[in-house]
């Protein structure tokens, strides 16, 4: 699945997006920290499907996933 | 979204920083609108902000600040806030809200919240409490570009 990256953490990674294969958000969060080290000790929220989760579920592929660094509107 | 519940989703995003013209514009277009009575304005301008040593004269200022946004789930949330401000303060005539993308320069205008009511309670607790809402649920992220040219993440913590 392609997840979407924002601001920093799209610097950090060099890309607005990446690829992973998780299926649950437990299993993602290991391999963007993975993939991305810079996330360790950042403060970041996953969106998925538009929606800030926090907790553990299952995920199918079909989701728009999103890694988000702190909001920083107005 | 369903049929049972529909709501128009409004683009809040301007490309670039908003003209002082065009505030001046959103006002006049509310002329006609005469069961107004009160309106509510709330700007955000960047600053320029002293970053590292303060007092010293050599620490770099935040010279502009680049906006980008996760748009489609910006405007969702931004068509949620709406509809529980006109829930909450139901006699609030109208809600406009704009906001920056792209580079704005330090003293420029990069957000908007205009509320107008038939009284001045509704539409100001309306805009304080919209602006942050916006502030803290919106994924908006900021990009400050400093005077000696690098740059920070602006967070609104």
């Amino acid at each position: 699945m392609e997840v979407l990256l924002f601001g920093m953490i799209a610097e950090k990674a060099g890309s607005p997006t990446l690829q992973v294969d998780a299926d649950s958000l437990e299993a993602l969060r290991t391999q963007l920290v993975e993939r991305i080290p810079a996330l360790r000790g950042m403060r970041y929220a996953i969106a998925v499907d538009r929606q800030v989760v926090t907790t553990d579920h299952a995920l199918t592929g079909t989701e728009e996933i999103a890694v988000l660094p702190p909001f920083a509107g107005g | 979204m369903s049929d049972a519940k529909p709501h128009k989703v409004k683009d809040i995003f301007v490309e670039g920083a908003i003209p002082p013209s065009f505030i001046a514009e959103s006002i006049a277009k509310h002329a006609t609108r005469t069961d107004i009575g009160a309106h509510e304005i709330f700007l955000g301008q960047v600053r320029a902000d002293v970053i590292g040593g303060a007092g010293d004269v050599n620490a770099a200022r935040t010279a502009a600040i680049e906006y980008t946004a996760y748009r489609e789930m910006a405007l969702e949330r931004m068509t949620i806030i709406r509809e529980q401000a006109f829930a909450k303060w139901p006699a609030m005539t109208c809600l406009h809200v704009h906001h920056s993308l792209g580079v704005i320069k330090a003293g420029e205008l990069c957000f908007m919240v205009f509320a107008s009511a038939p009284h001045r309670q509704q539409a100001r607790e309306a805009v304080a409490w919209v602006v942050d809402r916006i502030k803290s649920e919106l994924p908006i992220f900021g990009r400050e570009i400093l005077s000696d040219a690098t740059h920070i993440w602006k967070t609104n913590l």
